[in-house]
């Protein structure tokens, strides 16, 4: 026999290499991005079929869990002087604006306690007071051709969420936590708060937002990551 | 019950089988099951139900999709094939009217109490082991659902009490499932060997 590799051998090192291709991927995400993009449309579809403008039920004051809201940032977190802050409301809206939190504060206050989920699996039960977003947007007027709302956050974060779920009567742009101004920690001077979406769609330190007619490539900074968009609860 | 007297004792015993549907149920349940339980305790490291932050992680080796995301998508994938498999062989079961001879009934209770033949004990013993996890895979289903969609299905998820009470419940199919696969294997080993294995499977 010659030194060249036979037929055989060949045959199987290449079996082994690709048993370890398969081996090595067993570790990492092993088709999970395949796997979400396929099912994805199924269980969005589900989600906004489920979602409706009815308020969700709400707890009690009692009830809100004060040591369970835990502190989750991607970045630093950014200490926002509230008499320098301006929220903007631009894009597919006919009255674009701009509000100082005095402006925020003279509009209808909501409060609400309950349940937010993370995805990481815990939950808070927590009480949030601010404006409902619904109500800014009857302010801003939003053009017949919007589609989605877009929240740019003073730390870089980014989020996006259909205008629907924007317009639930819970989804409110709060400036109070648990009875108390938001600290900075929980997103002051503004965050968004809802029961139905998860944690990471509710962003903190908001400073615009932003009305399209359709997704943009970047529909947020987990999303672009690999998070579920939807994101419904 | 007649089929199942022994007549006349012959050199080759008539080889078990099994409906179709019974077979398809039990790959697809076994299949989905697995990668619920795999990529599930990928989910469960984002934040263990025991000890939250802090608590004890499961080795990477037992899971599924490399972090939370690839987690989740395998998990609300499997979902669905799961629930859906449940759903469509329970309504196989009552319409074919398999419930009424193929899942434990009080003559297989009398049987384990009074019963002198082996074999009829250890038939019953199996049939009340996996009917018992019907309620048991229904229960997962129904405290999926109540974490997966707290604020649509809020009815659903508030009969757990609490959140902390809902994961745990979630939490517990995983173990009860596993000895489920081991003791329903060796039943049935033991009521109809590996011929009885076989003829779910192949």
């Amino acid at each position: 026999m010659s030194k060249s590799i036979s037929r055989r051998q060949l045959l199987q090192w290449s079996g082994l290499s690709s048993a370890s291709l398969l081996l090595n991927s067993c570790g990492s995400n092993l088709w999970s991005k395949e796997v979400g993009q396929a099912i994805e449309p199924l269980n969005q579809a589900t989600q906004a079929l489920l979602l409706t403008q009815k308020p969700v039920p709400e707890y009690s004051i009692d009830q809100i869990e004060p040591d369970k809201l835990l502190i989750n940032t991607f970045a630093q977190t950014p200490q926002i002087d509230p008499a320098k802050y301006r929220l903007q409301i631009e894009g597919e809206v006919n009255h674009p604006m701009q509000l100082s939190l005095g402006d925020l504060q003279t509009l209808p206050l909501t409060s609400m306690v309950i349940q937010h989920v993370c995805v990481e699996g815990w939950a808070a039960i927590v009480q949030w007071g601010g404006v409902r977003l619904q109500e800014l947007l009857r302010l801003a007027q939003p053009k017949p051709n919007a589609r989605y709302v877009y929240f740019k956050s003073a730390d870089g974060y980014y989020e996006s969420w259909d205008l629907v779920s924007a317009t639930h009567p819970q989804t409110l742009m709060a400036y109070q936590k648990n009875g108390q101004s938001l600290s900075a920690d929980n997103g002051a001077p503004l965050r968004l708060a809802s029961p139905i979406k998860l944690g990471y769609k509710q962003s903190k330190w908001v400073t615009q937002i932003m009305l399209t007619n359709q997704l943009m490539p970047k529909t947020g900074y987990w999303e672009d990551r690999g998070y579920e968009w939807f994101g419904g609860l | 019950m007649t089929s199942a007297r022994p007549t006349k004792r012959t050199k080759s015993p008539r080889l078990p089988t099994q409906t179709l549907p019974a077979k398809i149920f039990h790959w697809t349940n076994l299949i989905s099951l697995f990668v619920m339980l795999f990529s599930g305790l990928q989910i469960y490291n984002a934040n263990p139900v025991f000890g939250g932050r802090s608590g004890w992680n499961f080795p990477d080796y037992l899971t599924l999709g490399g972090w939370l995301a690839g987690g989740r998508n395998w998990h609300f994938a499997a979902m669905w094939f799961y629930a859906l498999n449940l759903l469509w062989y329970g309504l196989y079961v009552m319409v074919s009217r398999r419930w009424q001879i193929r899942y434990a009934s009080g003559s297989d209770i009398k049987a384990l109490r009074v019963s002198q033949n082996a074999k009829r004990k250890n038939y019953a013993l199996h049939r009340l082991v996996y009917t018992a996890i019907i309620p048991i895979l229904v229960l997962s289903i129904a405290s999926g659902l109540g974490m997966y969609k707290p604020a649509s299905l809020h009815w659903l998820a508030s009969l757990f009490v609490d959140w902390q009470t809902l994961r745990t419940v979630h939490f517990i199919a995983v173990p009860i499932f596993i000895l489920f696969t081991f003791v329903h294997s060796l039943l049935a080993l033991r009521v109809g060997s590996i011929r009885l294995i076989k003829s779910m499977f192949v």
